[in-house]
């Protein structure tokens, strides 16, 4: 509760927070509102935006419903922001216990892969790995992933190297447990917190990083993609510049929305730190 | 050799047209064109090999055909619709064995060696024969060119040839590339086909990667005060809509080959001192195909077949994905072409109801999600509206319970998927006729072609009565009976449906006003620029 109390502080957070609300609600809502396929020709091509209530948003070069994309859109950039977050987490603080609390030459070997993967470009890496696989949306997310996990392995091994050395660990030990299950039962729950702070600008990069994928043609094409609406609007930019205008906005807002949100759970857990 | 009666023009101008004409302001109007300046214009590719005797691609013509001239060029109101530019006149035998070319008298090569008939010979058997994509077809069964003197070559074939097929397959087939040039080294490896030498009225200056390609003016080139033109810039801009804005900042005159995207065209038409202009490129039709993978067994199904085809809104295609600047199509010859189109084909009504139907009776039932099966839809990356119409076919589709998946590929993997690997179950391909069906049509639909040729018929049909007809037609040698056949073979296509032909289209160019004598010929993007000028 009063972490609750301490997150809303912040007009940050409570912006950052609403959108990101406003953004859920839309995706789950996406399929009862747009009945049938988000992709539908519903009117007549290139219609401009606030001109036929019907379709408030307009419609493309196809005659298809803007705003049915958009809300689409957001699905697919959500689903894939947190499903890449989440895998990239995941991996990274696995990793990085791993090499923290194993040390030696685990710790070299896994920490030179680590450098091996930051030393690339993490959206080169995965316009190669989308453009040899294939594009669909689980190659998508698995190749940001691959170029996002370097971040969370790197923090996690520097906290493990700090928590391998507190008492209880040394207890852990004494009491005869197995190395891998005091890594992950004891070591790595009290990692995840500080793991977790990098969540939010790792979502952030995710979504900008599917909607550039998308933008380049390299998006799964049987979905809406906000990078993929922005690509298609790109040749009527000089007569419909509303079609990359739209999703290029909600691109803006999302990312933003996940950005604040996530400084406001930064801002209250040091706040909840320096209480306690 | 009996003849076409009708004119080129006369059936352009009474068909449907094409191309829908929006403003055409003064083309054509006569005036006395102007010497010197420099054009610049925009170039979307950037081809390696600039050798139009080996490359037959418009990509390649469009630079290189400046450079490298053809034994004669299209034209809209020359015999059998051509004019002359290497050869002076060209006669077929009647047993179909033999073509006698007479060449242009006083030519010389951009590096000072006189053209002679040796060149021809050369170029013919040593480079469009066995190397050239198209030349490969047509001239396959061409055994010797015997040069009695220097202005004379004489075609001799080892199996009765078409004259009519000869006639049209000049214009992009006959590059003559210089001998004395090409006889040392292999072919393929020659720095000519880099930096080209020909006979045409501009000399190959330059190529900066990335930049642009310059050409220079052939002083002593046989036109008569040609070129007007002192010099040619092709201005590379890969990025498509950067034309637009590159022809309104005056940076570049002219940007051919609708580099300017369609939806601008109707805004680029109100700015002033440009020209939106739709002629000029009637021999270069594009075809806006469905390709069909007939070892799917539901695609077997002709019924399947005709219900994809009534599923297909052929009207929406041309007014929305096209805006307009294209036709429907009714089988595998587009309607502009004054030879052989005929009307007279079945045709397949946009009817949804009619398609369900059909895949009712071809026991297709939708399952419980609406879905009867589903299939993998691979769109040609090559051009925007082909991409878009694989989006408009999956909606098609999914109106008649075919749950379509597209895949996107770049080109060089739409190649290898669609025409080597054959993983597809539908493709959208724009294949281009080239005046005469047996230079690029009926490969679409001849059975026995191996795996890996480009644009061929790689989706497993086989039709003997289909095939028999192409082999009767490749060897008639009367016009008008190997006219009629070609006539029987649009028929035989539509009803059996071996490929879906949706629309065909060709380009647009924008100009600014003072670019002079544009569009006069059928090929004029590709063709040899000699009498072009500029007003200012």
């Amino acid at each position: 509760m009063s972490r609750l109390c301490h997150f809303f502080r912040t007009p940050e957070a409570i912006a950052g927070a609403s959108i990101l609300a406003l953004l859920v609600v839309v995706a789950l809502a996406a399929p009862l509102l747009f009945s049938g396929d988000s992709q539908a020709i519903a009117g007549p091509a290139l219609l401009p935006p606030f001109q036929d209530w019907s379709l408030p948003l307009g419609t493309d070069r196809l005659g298809r419903d803007v705003l049915a994309e958009l809300f689409h859109g957001a699905r697919t950039s959500l689903a894939v922001g947190l499903a890449a977050a989440a895998a990239a987490l995941l991996i990274g603080s696995i990793i990085g216990t791993l090499a923290g609390f194993a040390g030696g030459l685990v710790d070299e070997v896994l920490m030179r892969i680590t450098d091996a993967f930051q030393t690339v470009p993490s959206f080169l890496l995965a316009l190669a790995f989308v453009s040899i696989v294939g594009p669909s949306l689980g190659v998508v997310v698995a190749a940001i992933a691959l170029g996002a996990w370097t971040g969370p392995a790197r923090v996690a091994r520097a906290e493990v190297l700090s928590i391998r050395e507190r008492d209880y660990v040394a207890g852990a030990r004494v009491l005869g447990m197995h190395p891998l299950e005091i890594a992950f039962r004891e070591v790595l729950p009290n990692v995840l917190p500080s793991v977790l702070a990098l969540s939010s600008v790792i979502v952030a990069a995710a979504i900008l990083t599917e909607a550039a994928l998308s933008f380049l043609g390299l998006g799964d094409p049987n979905r809406v993609t906000w990078g993929g609406m922005i690509a298609e609007g790109r040749t009527v930019l000089r007569t419909a510049p509303f079609l990359s205008v739209v999703p290029g906005i909600a691109l803006v807002l999302t990312v933003l929305g996940v950005y604040l949100a996530g400084e406001g759970v930064v801002e209250s857990a040091a706040a909840r730190r320096s209480l306690s | 050799m009996s003849e076409l009666t009708i004119s080129r023009r006369g059936l352009l101008a009474g068909s449907a047209l094409l191309l829908a004409s929006t403003a055409l302001p003064a083309i054509g109007f006569a005036q006395t064109p102007k010497k010197g300046g420099r054009l610049i214009v925009a170039a979307d590719s950037e081809p390696r090999n600039l050798n139009p005797a080996i490359v037959a691609s418009n990509g390649v013509f469009f630079i290189s055909s400046k450079i490298v001239e053809t034994l004669a060029e299209a034209s809209f109101d020359g015999k059998d619709g051509l004019q002359p530019r290497l050869a002076l006149s060209w006669e077929g035998a009647a047993d179909g064995l033999s073509v006698t070319f007479k060449l242009r008298d006083g030519v010389k090569w951009h590096d000072g060696k006189p053209f002679t008939s040796a060149d021809v010979a050369f170029s013919a058997l040593q480079i469009w024969k066995p190397l050239q994509n198209l030349g490969r077809t047509v001239f396959k069964d061409l055994a010797a060119v015997d040069t009695p003197d220097d202005l004379t070559a004489v075609f001799k074939f080892a199996k009765p040839t078409p004259f009519q097929l000869i006639r049209n397959a000049l214009p992009a087939l006959s590059s003559v590339v210089p001998k004395h040039l090409y006889e040392v080294g292999k072919i393929e490896d020659n720095p000519a086909n880099n930096a080209p030498v020909g006979t045409g009225p501009f000399k190959f200056a330059e190529y900066k990667a990335g930049q642009y390609y310059r050409l220079t003016r052939n002083d002593a080139y046989w036109g008569k005060d040609e070129p007007y033109l002192d010099e040619i810039v092709y201005q590379v801009l890969p990025d498509r809509t950067s034309a637009a804005a590159a022809l309104e900042a005056e940076e570049i005159q002219l940007a051919a080959f609708s580099a300017v995207p369609l939806a601008d065209l109707d805004r680029i038409s109100k700015v002033p001192g440009l020209k939106v202009i739709t002629k000029g490129y009637e021999g270069l039709t594009y075809q806006l195909v469905v390709e069909i993978n007939h070892r799917r067994k539901e695609l077997a199904d002709l019924k399947v077949r005709q219900a994809i085809a009534h599923a297909i809104d052929k009207d929406f295609v041309v007014k929305t994905i096209f805006l307009g600047y294209a036709a429907t199509a009714t089988g595998p010859v587009p309607k502009n072409d004054p030879q052989f189109y005929t009307a007279d084909v079945p045709t397949y009504s946009f009817d949804v109801a009619k398609a369900n139907a059909l895949l009712d009776e071809a026991g297709y039932k939708r399952a419980d999600d609406g879905k009867r099966f589903a299939l993998k839809l691979l769109p040609a990356p090559y051009f925007n509206e082909t991409k878009q119409f694989g989006d408009y076919l999956r909606q098609a589709l999914a109106a008649i319970g075919i749950d379509a998946q597209i895949v996107n590929n770049d080109s060089a993997a739409h190649i290898r998927a669609v025409y080597t690997d054959h993983a597809f179950d539908l493709a959208v391909g724009p294949p281009v006729f080239r005046g005469d069906p047996a230079i690029s049509t009926t490969i679409l639909v001849q059975s026995g072609i191996p795996d890996g040729v480009p644009f061929s018929n790689q989706g497993g049909y086989k039709n003997a009565e289909l095939d028999a007809l192409i082999a009767k037609a490749s060897e008639t040698l009367d016009t008008a009976t190997r006219t009629e056949l070609y006539k029987d073979f649009q028929k035989k296509v539509a009803a059996d449906l071996p490929l879906i032909n949706v629309a065909e289209w060709s380009f647009i160019s924008v100009a600014r006003d003072t670019v002079g004598n544009i569009a006069n010929n059928p090929r004029w993007a590709v063709s040899n620029w000699a009498d072009t000028y500029l007003e200012s």
